[in-house]
């Protein structure tokens, strides 16, 4: 960090205990080349004020902790370089459409819960194979390139907090979600269409989306929910008035007879 | 499945209403389309026109078709802007409620002219 070059951290403070309505702080953090915004945290944490508060774990865009609102723009703080703003001043706030706990951590819990609700994951009628699997479930590379964008999502509720449905609406279920639920009705292994329509074809589900494709631009993993949502729609459409190919699920394939021998392992080369 | 066909009959009525709204906007009030065309459209709006028209079962059932597209399209995206701004599950209620009878009681009111005209 460079000591001379100084740039101004706006960030939002709120402790539900002491505070009545959230309230800016500046902090002053050595700026330098390939710094990125949670370094400027880090750097607040641990020099300047121990009690700010924010989420922060793998520190490159994985495990999708630190999203926040950078100069009212929503993204991953370890995803972000200050130098990207060209600007003296940076405003850090929480993520919005979610409820505070303190300073820059939202609540997520009623993010995942509605992730969890559309049942993120397979569900097969052979519950016999499911339980005591005997194979794998064939995956032609074709199946897999139809969702595999989808499968990039972190889970950081970045999107949420950019689509302007989730702001006017707290029931909504929000892009994360409903690309999740087409992510799974999609995957050639999946029979769940029956028990994850009824969770998406509501008055707060798939059609009140309004297109306003915020939740693919904003997020950091480039995935296109809005386009997830587009073609979720078309599927609810064409299971409604019986057209479309329904595609049949895959079929265990077995395991390879015979194996290729494995490589023997390399001998010590010190004594 | 209730909301996708929701949704469906939203998108249909959109188009039914670009369709009949256009009909009875070109034979209204676009008479210089008509003209162009070389229609004499200047005693469609005459009196005697509107009554021999309206004797026409074809024409009351034009007249009635738009006003039940026209209702569900405008109460259905009113009921969708309500839900949104006003999410919960009483208000749900309610609101549809309150929008399906408004919309039975606005068409039963307002078809009765083009019937009772029928016999005229």
């Amino acid at each position: 960090m460079d000591k001379n070059n100084l740039i101004t951290f706006k960030v939002q403070r709120y402790d539900p205990e002491h505070d009545r309505i959230p309230h800016f702080q500046e902090f002053m953090v050595p700026s330098g080349k390939c710094l990125t915004v949670l370094e400027g945290l880090l750097y607040i944490k641990e020099n300047l004020d121990s009690s700010l508060a924010f989420r922060a774990s793998c520190r490159m865009a994985i495990c999708g902790s630190c999203g926040i609102l950078i100069n009212n723009y929503p993204n991953l703080a370890c995803h972000t370089q200050i130098e990207e703003f060209h600007s003296d001043t940076l405003t850090v706030k929480p993520l919005p459409n979610l409820p505070i706990i303190k300073d820059l951590v939202v609540d997520l819990i009623p993010f995942f819960n509605t992730h969890k609700s559309i049942k993120p994951y397979i569900l097969r009628q052979d519950a016999e194979e499911m339980e005591k699997p005997t194979a794998e479930y064939a995956q032609p590379p074709r199946a897999l390139e139809t969702l595999l964008q989808f499968t990039h999502c972190i889970k950081c509720g970045i999107c949420i907090s950019a689509c302007p449905t989730s702001a006017s609406d707290r029931l909504f279920l929000g892009p994360q979600a409903l690309s999740q639920c087409y992510r799974y009705c999609t995957d050639n292994r999946d029979e769940g269409e029956k028990e994850r329509f009824p969770m998406v074809d509501t008055d707060h589900g798939v059609w009140h989306c309004h297109l306003a494709g915020a939740c693919s631009e904003a997020c950091p993993k480039g995935v296109d929910p809005a386009l997830a949502i587009q073609l979720l729609k078309r599927r609810l459409v064409s299971r409604a008035v019986a057209l479309g190919k329904k595609q049949q699920p895959s079929s265990t394939v077995p395991s390879p007879a015979e194996t290729k021998p494995k490589l023997p392992f390399p001998g010590f080369t010190v004594k | 499945m209730r909301n996708t066909y929701l949704w469906l009959l939203q998108l249909i009525t959109g188009i039914l209403i670009a369709v009949l709204l256009g009909v009875h906007m070109v034979l209204m009030h676009l008479d210089a389309i008509l003209g162009f065309f070389g229609v004499d459209a200047t005693k469609i709006t005459s009196w005697e026109s509107m009554i021999e028209r309206s004797n026409q079962g074809i024409w009351a059932g034009l007249y009635i078709a738009l006003l039940a597209v026209v209702l569900y399209h405008a109460l259905n995206g009113l009921r969708n802007v309500i839900l949104e701004l006003t999410p919960s599950v009483r208000t749900e209620r309610v609101v549809t409620r309150v929008i399906v009878a408004f919309g039975i009681v606005t068409f039963v009111f307002c078809s009765y002219v083009p019937i009772a005209l029928l016999s005229a």
